[in-house]
């Protein structure tokens, strides 16, 4: 008769993080709670083809090499893993940016999206074309401009993306993103700019056409600050209903959503960018402008290509959007740019 | 980005503390200390002061960042001893040297707040015994740790003349004797009453039975202060060892100048020589230093426990494709994810610690899951 498996309890030695060391010395070093992460997994080695059954599907997962623990508290658990009541979940909500609404999407160009410091600087990037056009830019803080519009929702043409399968999909599911946690870097951002309640993210139900209107406000919400990244703030952002559905219409519901199957939500973001940064060309640039991002660099650089050979002040940011139930993220490339001088 | 699922832990259930003692051997040879790193009094890892009050020794030369720092030597006298003068080399410091050692490490005593003098058995206030001359190894912490394990310390030296090899055995047959306080125990041999601390006496002895060669007196000739990690030996141990063979007796040469060859007794070392110069006799004579160190090591358990039902998904990237989940063909599919790391966070979800698992763990909803994640402090 063999032995009874007694491995059911495991030892780790937990080392602290630099957060945990600076609570200690503050003295107050309280773990209360804990999660799991599962950042070195790929989970596209998950073979449910494998020939030899299935004790060989996660075979390869299992042989994944652990890296030890790092004490940089944003570096060890990016992706945690979830609790969903339901066992039968068999889709979870996907965060996709949304370049279909062509006269209201913010355009993502060679990678970023610009968020122009002040007038001067939108108006010039959008008459030089250097970008590509307007819907390449945005001014900061402005609320009747474009925005960078994301949804939520499964992302999948196994199923249509119905009002009924909205309700059975997404909402039975508990995978609604009423809201969205949106985490910017506090040194070059100060405000979102929003969506209001009025918005609506809708499609016709006749021809299937666009009828989303968007209406914009700088957020009244008070951010907070985040431990978990330096200098970084995190305000909850409201979410509108994605109303767009499959329609058995001539326009298909996916010419204006980003988002294949079932959705749940949409919303739209702009950045108002610290006030120091957007100054007109008349001035000299902020130190910020060099010390973390490039000054005076010309257009063509600056966009790649093009022949704009006005030079520009810009600064590389990431704003993360994070899904309020799914927990599904984004990472948004921001660019603060300011015009330095006109050719 | 911050993890967004948390399960809390239960201080009542799911944390616990322990304490637990963890020893190391260390063994000291006479090699390091004298001989390896150049001829005596040159050695490179032997470093003296300006100030002449003491002696450092490293185990490798003490100019190279990989040197470690063992142990200092010094030596002293109490004012009262018969060796105290106002002739002598560096009297007032070899004076303020054995009072700062007995002040820190025994106390005052009287109206007057007179030092202690040290004694070679486990009653400082009884004044018999007492080593009014003595040597100090104050032994690094980065060696002794929280404390030297009482009753395994041992410190081997040489009695002969300053040319005998130590190696030439040990007593009866040659100069080596053994210095020992393998009758101290966790539970008893110790005094507590020092303000260092517990202490123990270093008898002499052969391996089994302590003062086998010794004058016959129930004293030791040393103490060690397990707290402190400090080896406090009396000079006498050179110029009062009866029963010692005739032939290695070394009272005229204790010290030998490297210069001219000139040689001293113990108590001519004492009281004619610097302290730097008395330090130098005694590391000639070191032949091995062996005792344990301790380190407490206090852990705090937490008891991570996952039902059945909890973090069977992940949010990792590659969970999905597009957005149907990887590792599920339908619906009724069990949901599994993998465990390889274990986050510790305070109430404001601020990440304090984290865990890491040797490999991938399975967490599906037929398995519940206890990590017991271990901190320790």
């Amino acid at each position: 008769m063999a032995f009874l498996d007694n491995s059911g309890d495991i030892i780790l030695d937990a080392v602290l993080t630099d957060l945990g060391r600076k609570r200690m010395a503050q003295g107050n070093f309280k773990i209360t709670k804990f999660a799991f992460g599962d950042d070195e997994i790929q989970y596209t080695l998950f073979n449910k083809n494998h020939p030899s059954g299935s004790a060989y599907y996660d075979l390869e997962i299992l042989q994944t090499p652990v890296f030890e623990a790092f004490t940089a508290t944003n570096a060890n658990i990016n992706y945690g893993l979830m609790s969903y009541t339901r066992d039968d979940l068999l889709y979870l909500p996907a965060i996709n940016t949304n370049e279909l609404i062509t006269d209201t999407s913010l355009f993502v160009a060679a990678g970023v999206y610009y968020i122009a410091a002040n007038v001067e600087t939108a108006n010039k990037i959008s008459a030089t074309g250097a970008t590509g056009g307007a819907k390449y830019v945005v001014r900061s803080g402005a609320i009747n401009g474009r925005a960078i519009i994301f949804e939520s929702g499964l992302d999948t043409t196994e199923i249509a993306g119905t009002a009924t399968n909205q309700k059975s999909y997404i909402t039975a599911m508990n995978l609604y993103d009423g809201t969205f946690k949106v985490y910017y870097d506090n040194r070059f951002i100060t405000n979102l700019v929003v969506p209001t309640s009025r918005s609506t993210f809708s499609n016709s139900s006749t021809d299937g056409s666009d009828e989303t209107s968007l209406s914009m406000e700088e957020s009244s919400a008070s951010p907070s600050t985040t431990n978990t990244m330096d200098n970084y703030s995190v305000q909850t952002v409201a979410a509108i209903q994605n109303q767009v559905y499959y329609y058995a219409t001539t326009i298909a519901d996916t010419t204006v959503s980003a988002i294949k199957g079932p959705r749940g939500t949409a919303c739209a973001l702009n950045f108002t960018a610290l006030s120091e940064l957007c100054n007109t060309k008349d001035s000299s640039p902020n130190a910020l402008y060099s010390l973390y991002g490039s000054t005076g660099i010309i257009g063509t650089t600056v966009f790649g290509g093009g022949s704009d050979t006005n030079t520009y002040d810009y600064i590389d940011t990431t704003v993360y959007v994070v899904g309020g139930t799914s927990t599904n993220q984004i990472q948004l490339p921001i660019r603060i740019i300011r015009l330095n001088t006109e050719a | 980005m911050p993890v967004q699922n948390y399960e809390t832990l239960n201080n009542n259930t799911d944390v616990t503390s322990t304490k637990t003692l963890l020893h190391e051997v260390i063994p000291l040879t006479g090699t390091i200390v004298s001989g390896t790193y150049g001829a005596e009094t040159s050695e490179e890892n032997i470093k003296n002061y300006s100030h002449g009050m003491f002696q450092s020794v490293y185990d490798y030369p003490y100019l190279s960042s990989s040197a470690n720092h063992i142990f200092d030597i010094t030596m002293g006298y109490d004012e009262s001893s018969a060796f105290s003068g106002s002739g002598n080399t560096q009297n007032s410091k070899k004076i303020n040297i054995y009072n700062q050692f007995s002040q820190v490490l025994l106390g005052y005593t009287g109206s007057e707040n007179t030092v202690e003098i040290f004694e070679s058995d486990l009653n400082f206030a009884d004044n018999d015994r007492q080593m009014k001359s003595c040597y100090f190894i104050n032994f690094s912490r980065l060696l002794t740790k929280d404390q030297i394990k009482k009753g395994s310390f041992s410190i081997t030296l040489s009695t002969g003349s300053w040319t005998q090899d130590i190696k030439a055995g040990a007593f009866p047959n040659g100069p080596m004797i053994t210095l020992s306080d393998a009758s101290a125990s966790a539970t008893g041999g110790t005094n507590n009453k020092g303000v260092a601390g517990e202490y123990g006496v270093l008898y002499r002895y052969n391996g089994t039975t302590e003062n086998t060669y010794g004058n016959g007196e129930a004293g030791g000739d040393g103490l060690i202060f397990y707290q402190a990690g400090i080896a406090v030996i009396t000079s006498s141990l050179w110029d009062n060892f009866l029963n010692q063979p005739n032939d290695i007796m070394p009272l005229n040469n204790f010290y030998r100048r490297h210069a001219d060859g000139f040689s001293q007794s113990v108590s001519a070392s004492f009281t004619g020589s610097t302290i730097s110069a008395s330090c130098d006799a005694l590391r000639h004579r070191i032949g091995n230093i062996s005792y344990n160190n301790t380190t407490e090591i206090n852990s705090t358990i937490y008891f991570c426990r996952t039902p059945y039902n909890k973090y069977n998904y992940s949010s990792n990237p590659t969970y999905t494709d597009g957005s149907k989940i990887r590792v599920k063909s339908v619906a009724t599919d069990t949901p599994i994810a993998y465990i390889t790391t274990v986050g510790l966070y305070n109430s404001n979800n601020e990440l304090l610690a984290t865990a890491k698992l040797s490999e991938p763990l399975r967490k599906d909803n037929t398995s519940e899951i206890t990590l017991r994640v271990r901190l320790d402090y």
